[in-house]
């Protein structure tokens, strides 16, 4: 592992002024799950000079609901949103993408917000010692294109680059139109990622910090749930993910809104499915329709064509369990 | 250069040690401490034979860096009991033949703890899930839930 500075934040400003300080190359830490292994793998062609730990910033690990919104920390515990009641009972689908996400010793450690501002699980990315310099490292290849890509994009390439995003709570958050809000500013959360700089991942600059996850309160007729199809039951990532919630007017859908991830660069949210929902009863052909609307654009790569019908069948189940 | 003194409650004792910041808490307790117990198998938190108890919770040790011990309270597998007086689990973990190549054993030990001290209680599934970190690879785990159910037992009945 190479060197690194390491430093101890009391407070939001101290750590955005040590971004700014190092210019791009300090990382902020706080549970630290991801990162670590990054930096013990050597991962990066040039290594950041500094980890900047924000879990020494205190009251930032809150979930509270304040009148029509659920206002969550980034220094939530993956742990504590899982067996979070409030969670569980109305906002079910961050609950469950919570529990399924690693292990609970890393759910003990991983925040909320480290988990929607992870690296990309690519395994060529991800290779120690920076074997394979891809694009988002600032080579030119993406190596899964003619390489093993069983678990890459099913919905085609960003910038030329095939990984999945991992995250199983960004899918959950993004269908329960949660907002995120920086040092900078506040912005949807199906708007956090972003595929202009092939570099980063989500919209944060160098010196933006995550402080804040808002959720509207759904209303009474409201469901979501959350699904994951994954290798191992525990400590694995999502082959696919779903997570979908539905709001009823009688027994009819009155808006649905849907995500899917591991499927595709970012998060994917299938608007011909959402739209065609609209107005109709749950019923086994009209989930059945959705999930074939939802997958009509998919372009499945030499390897991994198995993921669309994964991806249908996660949809139609997380829409049921809505009904 | 960039070393620091890391300040920590370590089974029980105030531990003053000095650390670099790329240190591992896994490395710390195993290399610097000499608790060996705290065995390193992928080094990526996925195995969890590394498991300690920080603050009351189960985490791998392999991907804690060890300055984010800072003030925190750390048991591994050499607190909780040995030779003499072992612990319920540790008990039941010999007695029930829950235990092969024994490289998983210490880390399997710690996450039941860590749900043990929660939960005197807990169901077959909660066991289940407490040790869904731990990879055993020569057991069928079957043993090793009964181990902590049966300790369950003995630590219910002990008071």
């Amino acid at each position: 592992m190479k060197r690194f500075k390491h430093y101890d934040a009391c407070t939001l400003d101290e750590a955005v002024s040590l971004l700014k300080e190092f210019d791009g190359k300090a990382n902020i830490i706080a549970g630290g799950t991801d990162i670590v292994g990054l930096f013990k793998d050597n991962v990066f062609a040039e290594s950041p000079e500094a980890l900047i730990n924000i879990k020494t910033i205190p009251g930032l690990d809150y979930v509270q609901e304040e009148e029509d919104m659920l206002k969550i920390g980034p220094l939530a515990l993956l742990e504590d949103l899982a067996h979070n009641k409030l969670l569980k009972s109305n906002y079910t689908a961050l609950a469950e993408a919570a529990r399924r996400t690693a292990s609970p010793h890393i759910r003990e450690m991983g925040t909320i917000g480290g988990n929607i501002c992870q690296f990309s699980r690519c395994w060529y990315y991800r290779l120690p010692n920076n074997r394979f310099n891809c694009i988002r490292k600032g080579g030119k290849d993406c190596f899964a294109e003619e390489g093993e890509n069983r678990y890459h994009s099913i919905f085609g390439n960003v910038k030329d680059c095939l990984a999945v995003h991992p995250s199983d709570t960004a899918p959950a958050l993004i269908a329960l139109e949660a907002k995120v809000k920086t040092t900078k500013r506040v912005i949807e959360m199906a708007d956090f990622y972003q595929t202009e700089d092939a570099k980063k991942f989500s919209i944060l600059d160098s010196d933006e910090i995550l402080i804040e996850i808002q959720i509207p309160r759904p209303s009474e007729s409201t469901k979501s749930k959350f699904e994951k199809f994954a290798i191992r039951k525990s400590i694995d990532f999502p082959i696919v993910n779903c997570a979908s919630k539905v709001e009823f007017e009688g027994d009819k859908v009155k808006k649905a809104n849907i995500c899917l991830n591991a499927v595709f660069v970012t998060p994917y949210v299938p608007k011909k499915a959402e739209e065609y929902l609209e107005g109709k009863a749950l019923e086994l052909d009209t989930v059945e329709t959705a999930a074939q609307l939802a997958l009509q654009d998919a372009k499945p790569l030499s390897k991994n064509e198995y993921k669309i019908e994964i991806a249908k069948s996660l949809i139609k189940k997380t829409l049921l369990a809505c009904k | 250069m960039s070393s620091k003194i890391l300040t920590f409650t370590l089974n029980g004792e105030t531990i003053r040690v000095v650390v670099e910041p790329t240190d591992m808490l896994a490395d710390v307790l195993r290399d610097k401490l000499n608790l060996i117990g705290v065995k390193k198998g992928c080094g990526q938190g996925e195995c969890g034979a590394c498991t300690v108890i920080m603050n009351g919770d189960a985490v791998t040790s392999c991907i804690i860096p060890a300055l984010k011990a800072e003030g925190a309270v750390v048991e591994t597998i050499e607190g909780i009991g040995g030779p003499g007086k072992y612990h319920p689990l540790q008990e039941s973990f010999m007695d029930l033949g829950a235990i092969q190549c024994g490289f998983c054993t210490p880390g399997m030990i710690m996450s039941a703890k860590a749900l043990l001290d929660k939960n005197e209680q807990p169901t077959r599934e909660e066991i289940r899930e407490a040790i869904s970190g731990n990879i055993c690879r020569c057991t069928g785990y079957v043993k090793i839930e009964k181990a902590v159910s049966t300790a369950a037992e003995k630590i219910r009945e002990g008071k």
